[in-house]
Order: structure tokens, then C-alpha cells, then sequence
């Protein structure tokens, strides 16, 4: 049996260079499905995943709708070249507890009282995985549903923190949240300051809970800043902002 | 002249702090007046505004949209207008009280596929839209380049009091009836149709910048006028 | 598009009126001659985790096809022989039309239409990804997710696979201590040849290459054919309920031949 590796060196360097409050290259871009009604696709390190979304829509089966709110669905699935072993392309119980967990972290969000009797419809597939795949997927989608143009009370923006060698680290990769010791992701609302995505893998002294905890927080703020940017690239970009007298816009 | 703070926004962001009037698309917490939406927002003399960039067609009753016939459930047509929900335009609306499956047949008038102009008559919480057709300019659309928009870009489209699509229609011999529900259908020479379709997509994705209406007149070839 | 939820996609009876009318002076409502398909890019290598891949775009349709290579145990009957596992889905969030759930049938012709076009082909050769006869050979893996969905998803798929397999690289496996060991050192997934299919749509009498969704909401009849380096036809899949006469058959075959070389270079160019 070999030797459990070293995931950070004596520099306090990990195996991809980074160091332990340093967050993978991110890269996001709004508005990549022509079909759905808001997409985005993202890039946190290895992982590359497209996020879209159907709605507000029919719900079917009817018996489901909602009288006074919307129904939001999300489906998180990963493709079978995803991952090192080829996956089988039926749902897992794992996908479906994720699909959940990012539903329950995206609905706060939304101002679902504004859709009565419809479903709003999330879904996150997974190109290819690398560890905090679940909330890429939830900053992704919640560009799509931005994108989409449904109400929301704000952005979510997710990121992970762990342990590793003893040490608490932000943004995860796959070898990380394999070989390391705890794996933390969380997701929050960043202007409300509410939390909306929190779980916990691995052992954490009180001490640790909470600079991992705010690691990870701390880490969604950046993730919330590039949200921005990417939004700002898809709306804003062509043409500059004057100021106008009287305003022009123009409604009839 | 007071002027206009505009601001571009992403859902969350503070558009202002204070006591306001506000639209749509707007949450107000405490003293500040949030965004809830991707759009340009408008701190002005008239309150708190939020022109929204993207979003769905929500139906409002006297609304006028431009749907397609998708399926014909018997009792009347069932019509996409671009929405969450789908159109219901009654057979008796079309046919009057006196309607019945027997006699008449609801194909002879609207097919599958046909284009109608309607009117949202009626959203009750519990039912689909109902649509109607009496009203003039209402009816089967036998015609015309269809084009669509995000729905959100609309009021650009028409313009204040409609200034601007009577201006592109005026300067391109085109017709166009544009739907809320951003359908547009135009009619005219094919190089009309052209122009047309041209400063359609302009809008569509300029609706943001102040300057557009200088330059869609600009491009249709209208001497800019004054503010 | 905002979706209720829809049904199947109906054409708006101007559109197709528009498009019959074009269709008679040899144009389509986007401007193309009737047998010139979509711009076509494809770009290999996007999932580096997988052992190839290819996302492919064909106007607004977008595929992205990954192969996977692990190891297995042959069927009794072929016990020298690799094995190929071709699946083709198409992604809920790919069009207001696809529900997530058992795959309709159109998405099982799609699957079965892809595991012909490779396995019938031969493009993979098999009897070379033997390890141990009768206990362990080569399992290639060919999975196909349809991104966006906008007509023609076999060619957009054919095309995918093909760009997919051809880029694709593998450990060698042989046994040593009657372990299976992977050399670290990569080698080409043995790919023989590069089938590319070219589908027609039938609207009245014109035959139209790589039909948009719009125009195979209004066709009439569609006909997919293969063919392979040397130009001779290795597969073939007629659909939707009409007909087609034999001269357009064979027209169609024709036009296959022509378009499918032209794709073919196409093809070998991105994938250098």
C-alpha cells in the first residue's frame, strides 16, 4: 500500500501551485444555449459545466402546480466522460441529493411568489468534474437565471473550503476533496449575507469550522464579483452609458 | 432640466436609498430600492425605475400579442403567445353563443399554425389566458416577416406615444404590428422588410445605450432631431 | 423562447409558405443554396479528462461527444474483440421540447443511429483491442450529449463521434504479473476510417442538406446517408411518415457522396 502523497509542500504550496486562500482560474460566460430561456457556462479549474434555464413554464404533472408560487425543479447531472472512470449516464442517488441540495440553495433567491402556477426549471450538466462541482454548477445557474430574467432578490455565488495535510484551504480540486481530510461547500445570497448551500464532509475543531467557513464565504464574494463582470459582458457591453435629460427610454 | 441617474444593475443591487415612488422589477427593504433584475434603473423626479434587459412575457389583460394556433382542443384554439402559459381563444368568442362542435367546424377558420393578432381578454389566477380577436387590426395575420424580440425590448420598439416604430415605418414603407409579447410581423417592400429587420436587431441588442434613437434615425436616414 | 410546455414544434404556416415559395427559386428562409449545410466548427480535446472528445456546432445545433476507454470482459462469442458502448442523449436542457426522463423515441433512433454509423462502419478496429483472449479486452466508450438543439442532430453527432474517436488517445494495457497494466505513454484509439453522414429533408420536391428545426418541422420525408473514405455508402436511415420517389433516392445518395467529401476534409483539417 503506498504512502498517503503530500497535498502541500514544506512552501505551503499544493500540488497545483496554488496557495492554501487561493482560488482556482475562473472563467464564466452568459448566455451559451440559444434554446433555453437563460444559460451560462462555467470553468472553476478542471470543471466545465453548463447551466441552463426553462421557465417560468406549464407544470407538469398538473396535480404539482403551486397555486400562489412557482415550482422550482433543478436537475444537476454529470456526464459520462466527466469524471476519470466513465459514469453510467442514469441519474444517481448522489446527483439526485445534489440536485436538491441546489435547488434548496438557488429557490431563496427567486421571487417565486411572482409566477403562481408555473415551474421554473434549473439544470446544471457537468462537462468534465474536478472537485466543487455543485457550486459551480449553483454560480452558473444562477447566472442563467438571471440570464432567464426572472425575479431575484440577488445573486447566488458558491464556493468550497477543506482540510488538507491539517490545514484549512480554499476551492477544493477533485485529487484535494479525495485525499484530504474535509470538504466544505457553501453557497450564499452575497448582498442579503444569507447562506444558502452548507454542507459539511470531514472533522473540524470549532476553530477550523469557522475559518473554513469564512474561507469559503470570503471565496463566494470573488465568485459573486466575476458573476458581475460576466453579466456586465452578455448586457452591458456594447455601446456606453449617457447621461440624458428627461430620459429617453422611450416607454410608451 | 432635473436629470435622470441612470444606473446598469444585476439583481441585488441597491438602485437607491430614500423615499420613492418604484415600478416593477423593484424590491424595496427598508430605505433601499433593490433590483431584481438585469436592466437599467432610473433614479428621477418620477421615483424609482427598472428598465429590465431579459425576462418573460407575463400576460396582462388588454394587452395585445401575437400568437400562433398549436392545437385545436375542441372548444376553441389553443395559441403560443410566447409565455408561461398558453392563449385560450374561446370558439365563441369567434362564433357567438350559438356555437356548437357539431356545426361548426373550428378548423374553417384558424389551422394549426395560423398567425393570429389577439387581445388578452381575461388571466384569471386559476385559468389560461383568454384571448379575443374583436377589435380592429385583431384577427388571422395572413402575412408578413416574423420577427422576435425579447419582450422586455418592446417598449422600446414602439417608442414613446409609438415615435419610434412610426418613424421606422414611415422611413421604410413598412407595416409593422408588434405584439407585447415581443412577436412582430412586417409587411412591405422586400427592401423595407430588410431595413426593417436591421433596426429591429438594433434595438434588440443596443436597448441599453442612451444614443440609440440618433442612431436608428441615423441609419434610416432621418435628419436627427433635438431632444 | 419562453415555453409552456410544449408539444411538438409547429411551424408557422407564413414560415412555411415563405419557405416553399424560396424553396422554388432554390433559396431557404437562411439564405443557403439547398444543398449547402451550416458553418460547421468543431473543436477537439474540450474534455481533457476523457480520452477524446469533440464539441461540434452546426448552426445553432450543438453536440459534444466524449470517449472514454477502460478495460472488460469480451462477449463469449467475439472473445478477441474490444468492445463499443455507444450512448446518445439528448439533454433535457437542450430544447423547450426535451424532458429529462426515459428517452423518447426520436432520441433512441438518434442512440441507434450513432451506434450503427460506428459499429457497422467498423471505423473502430476492434479485433486489434484484445488484451487476454476470452478474459480482458479493451471497453471503448462513446457517449454523445446533445447541448442545443436546432435540426440535424445525426450529422451534427456523426460529425462529433467521428472528430471524437479520430483525436483520441489511450494507454496501452498488457498484462504483466497477471495484473493489467496501463503504460504511461499514450497511443492512438485505432480508428480505421471516418464515415460522415449527410441528411437531406424532402419539403415538396426540393431536397434540402442539413435541415434547420424549422425546416424539419415542415418536411415532408428526411434522409440520412453514410459514407465512408472510398465513397461507398455504409449506412442509410430514412424518416418521418412520407415517402420519397427512387430518382430522389438516388439523387439523394449523389448528393451524399459530394457533400460527405467536401465534411470529410473538412473534418481532417480540425483535427490535425
Amino acid at each position: 500500500m503506498e504512502a498517503k502523497r503530500k497535498l502541500i509542500d514544506e512552501n505551503g504550496i499544493r500540488l497545483d501551485g496554488r496557495k492554501w486562500n487561493e482560488l482556482r482560474p475562473i472563467k464564466m460566460q452568459v448566455g451559451t444555449l440559444k434554446n433555453a430561456d437563460g444559460s451560462a457556462y462555467i470553468e472553476f479549474g478542471k470543471n466545465k459545466i453548463m447551466a441552463a434555464v426553462y421557465g417560468p413554464k406549464e407544470v407538469h404533472p398538473k396535480h404539482e402546480v403551486l397555486p400562489d408560487r412557482a415550482l422550482v425543479r433543478a436537475r444537476y447531472h454529470m456526464a459520462p466522460f466527466s469524471v476519470d472512470e466513465r459514469k453510467n449516464p442514469a441519474p444517481s442517488r448522489r446527483e439526485i441529493e445534489i440536485s436538491k441540495v441546489i435547488r434548496e440553495a438557488l429557490e431563496p433567491a427567486l421571487v417565486v411568489e411572482e409566477y403562481p402556477r408555473t415551474a421554473i426549471q434549473v439544470f446544471v450538466e457537468v462537462l468534465q468534474s474536478d472537485g466543487g462541482s455543485r457550486v459551480a454548477g449553483i454560480t452558473a445557474a444562477s447566472l442563467a437565471l438571471a440570464d432567464a430574467g426572472i425575479n431575484m432578490r440577488d445573486l447566488v455565488s458558491g464556493c468550497s473550503s477543506g482540510i488538507v495535510d491539517g490545514q484549512v484551504v480554499l476551492d477544493l480540486n477533485d485529487a484535494e476533496d479525495k485525499e484530504g481530510s474535509g470538504d466544505m461547500p457553501v453557497a450564499l445570497m452575497p448582498t442579503l449575507n444569507r447562506v444558502t448551500l452548507l454542507q459539511v464532509d470531514g472533522i473540524y475543531t470549532r476553530e477550523n469550522f469557522q475559518k473554513a467557513f469564512e474561507l469559503a464565504m470570503e471565496g463566494g464574494r470573488k465568485v459573486y464579483e466575476m458573476q458581475r463582470q460576466a453579466l456586465n459582458e452578455k448586457f452591458f457591453s456594447a455601446g456606453q452609458m449617457e447621461q440624458a435629460p428627461g430620459g429617453e427610454t422611450g416607454e410608451s | 432640466m432635473p436629470t435622470v441617474e441612470r444606473k446598469q444593475v444585476i439583481p441585488g443591487d441597491v438602485i437607491a436609498k430614500g423615499d420613492f415612488r418604484y415600478g416593477n422589477y423593484i424590491e424595496k427593504r427598508g430605505d433601499e430600492y433593490v433590483a431584481l433584475r438585469v436592466g437599467l434603473a432610473e433614479v428621477g423626479r418620477d421615483g424609482v425605475k427598472l428598465n429590465p434587459l431579459t425576462g418573460p412575457y407575463i400576460p396582462h389583460v388588454d394587452d395585445q400579442v401575437i400568437g400562433k394556433v398549436i392545437d385545436i382542443p375542441g372548444f376553441g384554439w389553443e395559441v403560443d403567445i410566447n409565455s408561461c402559459f398558453f392563449g385560450y381563444l374561446p370558439a365563441s368568442f369567434v362564433f357567438g353563443r350559438e356555437f356548437s362542435p357539431s356545426t361548426h367546424d373550428l378548423s374553417t377558420k384558424f389551422k394549426i399554425g395560423d398567425l393570429l393578432g389577439a387581445r388578452i381578454e381575461s388571466f384569471e389566477r386559476s385559468r389560461d389566458p383568454q384571448l379575443s380577436i374583436r377589435g380592429p387590426g385583431l384577427g388571422k395575420i395572413p402575412m408578413g416577416e416574423i420577427v422576435k424580440i425579447s419582450p422586455t425590448k418592446v417598449p422600446r420598439l414602439i417608442g414613446r406615444r409609438g415615435y419610434m416604430v412610426n418613424m421606422i415605418s414611415g422611413q421604410t414603407g413598412c407595416d409593422l404590428k408588434v405584439g407585447q409579447n415581443g412577436i412582430v410581423v412586417i409587411v412591405g417592400p422586400p427592401e423595407g422588410i430588410l431595413k426593417t429587420v436591421s433596426v429591429i436587431k438594433m434595438i434588440e441588442d443596443e436597448a441599453h445605450v442612451a444614443a440609440l434613437s440618433s442612431k436608428v434615425q441615423e441609419f434610416l436616414g432621418v435628419t436627427p432631431s433635438g431632444s | 423562447m419562453m415555453a409552456a410546455v410544449k408539444k411538438n414544434y409547429v411551424v408557422e404556416t407564413i414560415r412555411k409558405g415563405q419557405m416553399i415559395e424560396l424553396l422554388s427559386q432554390g433559396k431557404r428562409l437562411d439564405g443557403r443554396a439547398l444543398d449547402e449545410h451550416r458553418p460547421l466548427t468543431i473543436q477537439t480535446g474540450f474534455i481533457q479528462k476523457a480520452n477524446g472528445s469533440a464539441m461540434v456546432t452546426l448552426g445553432n445545433t450543438q453536440v459534444l461527444a466524449g470517449v472514454k476507454v477502460a478495460t472488460g470482459t469480451p462477449f463469449p462469442d467475439t472473445p478477441d474483440k474490444g468492445l463499443l458502448v455507444v450512448n446518445a442523449e439528448v439533454l433535457p436542457l437542450s430544447s423547450a421540447y426535451a424532458e429529462a426522463g426515459p428517452p423518447s423515441e426520436d432520441a433512441i433512433e438518434l442512440a441507434r443511429v450513432v451506434d450503427r454509423g460506428v459499429r457497422e462502419s467498423e471505423m473502430v478496429d476492434l479485433a486489434s483491442l484484445c488484451i487476454t483472449p476470452g478474459k480482458s479486452v479493451y471497453t471503448i466508450f462513446i457517449d454523445v450529449n446533445i447541448m442545443n438543439v436546432d435540426g440535424n442532430l445525426f450529422d451534427a453527432t456523426s460529425y462529433a463521434v467521428v472528430s471524437a474517436l479520430r483525436t483520441a488517445k489511450m494507454p496501452k494495457y498488457e498484462v504483466v504479473d497477471d495484473k493489467i497494466k496501463a503504460s504511461e505513454d499514450l497511443i492512438p484509439v485505432p480508428v480505421a476510417k471516418t464515415p460522415i453522414s449527410v441528411t437531406m429533408a424532402r419539403i415538396g420536391d426540393s431536397i434540402i442538406v442539413d435541415p434547420t428545426g424549422e425546416e424539419e418541422a415542415a418536411m415532408d420525408a428526411r434522409i440520412t446517408i453514410t459514407t465512408d473514405d472510398e465513397g461507398s455508402v455504409c449506412a442509410a436511415q430514412k424518416g418521418e411518415p412520407s415517402t420519397f420517389s427512387p430518382e430522389k433516392i438516388l439523387e439523394a445518395v449523389d448528393t451524399s457522396i459530394r457533400i460527405g467529401k467536401e465534411i470529410r476534409g473538412a473534418v481532417w483539417e480540425s483535427i490535425k
